[in-house]
């Protein structure tokens, strides 16, 4: 209870700044250039099934799966560590609120700020595909979007995890940018290396077990699978990027829900952990 | 029953030593006045009352609650002003308040609220465009909220000018006569001695005295305030306020032009006086006033302070 006033105090104070009005901005023109670009690839695929999938894609998925970690991590790296430089803290825990309730209701007020960054981003994504294309399955809109704000979630909870672990919002942003270099940079190559290294090939028709759970364990390829599960057909899942009929159990689409949960799970578990038990 | 209940607390930042075995009393229903310069642990004492920080030794006790274990009912039954008031800058004075009442479970209108502290006007403002004064008594109506038993103001009234210090003590005293204890802290005396039933001076993390301030003028030698006007500034300057300074007895002295103000016990006079002719100058007039309580609370604070002999 505590935590849902502290969310929406915190949603309130979030949702007026400045650079999230910026970013959302940002991410409508990536959906709208999105849904231009998928109105002129999709004419290239006759089966319609796969055009309207490479439509959304173009149009959501690919524009949230690069932006919405960025805005999620900007949104959250300062939500404890900020308050903790200013010395508002000392307002906030002055009230009766345990710190557990103020980390938790700082990922949820900013899930919420985020959610209201990908509406706004997939509201005018989805008048460019009424635009551009024709024609949207409002269903599988609402399930893109669902599945985007737990999305969100995570990379807030990442952002927000680093802030309560530092006093320093500097420390909590160079933490927030190692993962967004971490996640889209240095986990490919490695993985390239390490296929390279242990099976000595680098192109490979039918790749090992291990690199399929490599590929399938960060959030961003977490995302792909469990849209690509709530669609329920072929989504760029790594079973069909790499046209196979059995894959590990890590990288089955539905197991993306498993995966960004504990990807949730283990920035807050380490906050509360130590902002429970830290000088303020 | 005791208010606040500190014993034996030592509060370590790696090598400095923030509180050396603090002993302090708050006793239920009064007006407490924290005194010591900047610096001396005033802060490291409130913010380990409210949990913000662990003791490294010793024990804090509110209401005979643990800090650590009972903190959120603390919490409840306590207002707080901390220091230097800081704000959520987008969101607006009422937002505040009402996010105070909803956070303490309260019922009160934060709007009476607002009126109390003197800033209704400003109600639908950010407080980003609040001035210090604005926010510091935002914060007062913050700490107002459900009627707690105990209000901690660390330095309240910073930002305040002398009207806004005047309400701020009238505010204090109204929620001393419904029954809450006070605890509040400065670097000042003046703001404390009108309103405070007791006076705790703290100074490098000891509490070096304790009384009423009747007691604590009783405890001290006779002060005087020397004015001391000279037919010219001396050409070492420095030195002889050095040397001035460091008369036994003498506890603070200020140079302001031509003039020196020098506060220092009564047999240290004469002292004073032969000292600065030293310095090849002459004085041309000088006059004493009684001792004020600033100078009372210098001279417990200051480094002379050990040989005035007034350490408990």
């Amino acid at each position: 209870m505590s935590a849902i006033t502290v969310a929406k105090k915190d949603f309130r104070d979030a949702i007026r700044s400045r650079v999230l009005i910026g970013l959302t901005v940002l991410f409508a023109l990536f959906t709208v250039g999105g849904a231009a670009l998928a109105s002129w690839v999709s004419g290239l695929f006759d089966d319609a099934s796969a055009q309207s999938t490479i439509e959304l894609v173009l149009t959501l998925q690919a524009p949230a799966g690069f932006l919405v970690p960025i805005i999620a991590l900007i949104v959250g790296y300062g939500a404890i560590a900020g308050e903790r430089e200013s010395g508002s803290l000392k307002f906030l825990l002055g009230l009766p609120h345990r710190r557990r309730d103020i980390l938790l209701g700082k990922v949820l007020g900013r899930t919420g700020v985020v959610a209201v960054s990908i509406f706004v981003g997939f509201t005018i994504g989805l008048l460019g595909l009424f635009a551009f294309v024709g024609s949207v399955s409002l269903t599988d809109y609402v399930a893109f979007t669902a599945v985007t704000i737990l999305f969100g979630l995570v990379y807030v909870a990442i952002g927000v995890g680093f802030s309560a672990m530092t006093r320093s919002t500097t420390r909590a942003a160079v933490g927030a940018l190692s993962v967004v270099i971490l996640f889209k940079v240095v986990w490919g190559i490695v993985g390239m290396i390490l296929l390279s290294v242990i099976e000595g090939m680098s192109l490979v028709e039918s790749p090992p077990d291990w690199y399929l759970v490599y590929n399938a364990v960060t959030p961003d390829a977490a995302y792909g699978s469990a849209i690509g599960a709530v669609l329920n057909r072929t989504g760029p899942t790594v079973a069909s990027a790499y046209d196979i009929s059995t894959v590990p159990l890590v990288a089955e689409p539905w197991f993306g829900f498993v995966i960004l949960a504990i990807w949730a799970a283990i920035p807050i578990g380490l906050g509360l952990w130590r902002f429970d038990r830290v000088d303020l | 029953m005791s208010a606040i209940d500190i014993s034996g607390v030592t509060k370590r930042y790696g090598t400095e030593l923030a509180l050396d075995g603090l002993d302090l009393t708050v006793e239920s229903g009064e007006i407490y006045g924290f005194l010591g310069p900047n610096g001396a642990g005033k802060s490291t004492t409130i913010n380990l009352v409210l949990d913000f920080i662990r003791p490294t030794r010793g024990d804090v006790r509110v209401f005979d609650l643990d800090v650590r274990s009972d903190s959120l009912e603390i919490r409840n039954r306590t207002g707080i002003l901390p220091e230097g008031a800081t704000l959520y800058d987008r969101l607006t004075g009422r937002q505040h308040v009402e996010f105070a009442i909803e956070s303490k479970a309260a019922d009160d209108d934060p709007d009476e609220l607002l009126e109390r502290v003197g800033i209704a006007d400003a109600a639908a403002k950010k407080a980003g465009g609040y001035s210090k004064g604005m926010a510091q008594r935002l914060m007062l109506a913050t700490a107002l909220v459900g009627e707690p038993d105990l209000l901690i103001l660390d330095e309240p009234s910073t930002g305040l000018d002398p009207n806004g210090a005047r309400e701020m003590r009238e505010i204090i005293r109204e929620e001393n006569a419904r029954g809450a204890t006070i605890f509040f802290s400065s670097h000042v005396l003046g703001q404390v001695e009108a309103v405070c039933d007791r006076v705790g001076i703290l100074r490098d993390g000891h509490l070096i005295a304790e009384d009423t301030i009747d007691g604590l003028r009783d405890s001290m030698p006779t002060q005087t305030r020397l004015r001391v006007t000279l037919d010219r500034i001396p050409d070492d300057s420095a030195s002889a306020l050095e040397a001035i300074d460091s008369i036994d007895g003498v506890s603070s002295v200020e140079p302001e032009g031509r003039t020196l103000v020098v506060a220092c016990e009564d047999r240290a006079k004469t002292t004073v006086l032969r000292r600065i002719e030293d310095y090849g100058v002459s004085v041309e007039d000088f006059e004493t006033d009684e001792s004020s309580l600033e100078d009372l609370f210098v001279a417990y604070t200051s480094d002379s302070a050990g040989s005035a002999g007034v350490i408990q």
